[in-house]
């Protein structure tokens, strides 16, 4: 456990430093958090205050519905950055050969590539909150739970993309299609229920929509665990047979690129 | 009892074109890297792999430190295969690969191996003390707080040496280790390699020059295109030159030095 925490914390320290030795990039995410959330502000506006989907007011809808979509992708976007330049570079082969077990190393690199987009999803909110009065009603014990089930869906779907980065070379596929269909199937910027039938279902069958949907009933509604229990349960299910499905493909998608010569190919 | 044994090992490159390969010129096929190579090194053993491009070298180290696993035959470390066992293999070697870059560029020549040094599992503290051992042994001290992406190639190679050195394997591989060093530096990591050797350490070391070889190793391993055709001692005071006629004797190959009517390259 010791040398787990131990890992974490040099995993962590080294993308704090690679970050911070990035000079400019984090005022350049800041300013564009600003500007995403200043659009939808106005956006807001020009639609006008009759627009109340699910009961909410627009601006807050958006502002969830963006966050946690951003947070899925540039989540996974990362971690598959992380992949594809230790593959470039031949660190990923170097990384393998260490003591450290190849799906310990990449789960906790995954955790460190998570931390840094959830620390811009809460500076996300707290700009909405703050400088655009966004209205909130958060359950925090709600919010915690949301957050801890959308944390392991983001993580299978990080792992996900890395598989197919490691196995395939292209991990990218995976980010595509969370940027072309399924940012408008799960309910990002407005209700699924506008949907045609065919394609609501479809809309309810992605973890994503659950994330996005939870996370309005807790932080905007204010909703008890009891009260959102159906939504939880979506989560934990997704949860449950994402992350060891994830895990598993990676695995073996690690054997493999080992049994081919073929981990630094990219 | 032997510290690695190669039995019988066989490993196979697998080339599979792509989906439309039909409008490029990929070319599929089987590249055999091994043909059934079997060797041991012992305790406190310099074994150099001595052999041209293509010859298997760097595919023996490889299999060795567990980055590939081998199509037939077994590799051990220590008594523990490097297939079903590879946590065990990995602990006990330290791989320096030829791959310059394999490092996190906006580190230092420290925080790298203070990287390294968690991922290997060396107790916080040990590391720093460990760590600047290796950077003194390997002249890099003056550099140590350096960002490695203002190193040069050799500074790179004895920073690979460092890293394999951090977790004090009791095999330590060593790929083309002097390939971008100086005669002065490439001295210096010779007698190095005998102090490792004379601590225990069993080194196996991949190179293609004859003076490299005959400066440090024990016993001889002959590769070529694969095949195993020499397994010898090497003898105190045989020279790089004995060497050079042994090795174009056994390839079969034009030693165009002596022959130079010969120009055409192979």
């Amino acid at each position: 456990m010791t040398s787990t925490i131990d890992k974490l914390r040099a995993i962590v320290w080294r993308d704090l430093l690679t970050a911070i030795r990035h000079r400019s990039g984090f005022v350049v995410t800041l300013a564009g958090l600003l500007i995403e959330l200043a659009a939808f502000y106005f956006l807001s506006r020009a639609i006008g205050p009759g627009f109340r989907p699910g009961g909410v007011e627009y601006f807050p809808f958006l502002m969830v519905g963006t966050g946690v979509y951003t947070f899925f992708v540039m989540s996974a976007q990362a971690f598959l950055s992380a992949v594809q330049e230790a593959q470039q570079t031949g660190t990923l082969e170097v990384l393998m050969t260490t003591s450290t077990a190849p799906a310990e190393l990449l789960v906790l690199s995954s955790f460190s590539a998570f931390a840094g987009n959830l620390v811009n999803l809460l500076v996300y909110f707290f700009a909405g909150v703050a400088v655009f009065r966004a209205s909130i009603h958060a359950n925090v014990l709600s919010c915690v739970a949301v957050l801890v089930f959308s944390l392991a869906i983001a993580l299978a779907l990080g792992i996900a993309a890395a598989t197919l980065q490691v196995a395939f070379q292209k991990g990218s596929a995976l980010l595509w299609l969370l940027g072309s269909g399924v940012w408008f199937l799960s309910g990002t910027m407005f209700p699924i229920q506008s949907l045609p039938c065919p394609l609501e279902l479809l809309a309810r069958a992605l973890p994503l929509t659950y994330a996005v949907d939870g996370t309005r009933q807790a932080l905007l509604e204010g909703r008890s665990i009891a009260a959102m229990a159906p939504t939880l349960a979506a989560l934990a299910g997704f949860s449950l047979v994402l992350l060891p499905l994830a895990l598993g493909g990676l695995l073996l998608s690690l054997r493999r690129a080992r049994q081919d010569g073929t981990l630094s190919f990219y | 009892m032997d510290r690695v044994e190669f039995e019988s090992v066989r490993k196979i490159f697998r080339h599979r074109p792509a989906l439309f390969n039909w409008l490029g010129r990929e070319r599929g096929g089987v590249t055999i890297a091994l043909k059934d190579v079997s060797f041991s090194a012992g305790c406190a053993e310099i074994l150099v792999l001595l052999g041209p491009n293509g010859s298997g070298k760097t595919t023996a180290l490889k299999l060795i430190s567990t980055m590939l696993l081998p199509d037939a035959g077994a590799v051990r470390v220590g008594g523990f295969d490097a297939e079903r066992d590879a946590g065990r293999v990995r602990r006990q070697v330290g791989i320096a690969v030829a791959t310059e870059r394999s490092f996190f560029p906006r580190l230092s020549a420290r925080e790298n191996l203070e990287f390294f040094g968690a991922l290997d599992e060396v107790s916080r503290r040990e590391r720093a003390q460990r760590i600047d051992a290796v950077l003194r042994d390997t002249g890099l001290e003056e550099q140590a707080d350096t960002l490695v992406m203002k190193f040069s190639s050799g500074m790179y190679q004895r920073l690979g040496i460092a890293r394999a050195l951090v977790k004090r394997p009791s095999v330590l591989l060593l790929d083309e280790p002097t390939r971008s060093l100086d005669a002065a530096n490439a001295a210096h990591l010779w007698t190095a390699v005998r102090a490792l050797a004379r601590q225990q350490t069993t080194v196996l070391l991949a190179t293609h020059n004859f003076a490299e070889a005959v400066a440090v190793a024990d016993r001889l391993l002959l590769l070529h295109r694969g095949e195993l055709l020499a397994n010898r001692p090497v003898s105190d005071g045989e020279s790089a030159e004995t060497l050079r006629s042994f090795y174009f004797q056994m390839t079969g190959e034009i030693d165009e030095a002596l022959a130079p009517g010969n120009r055409s390259l192979r």
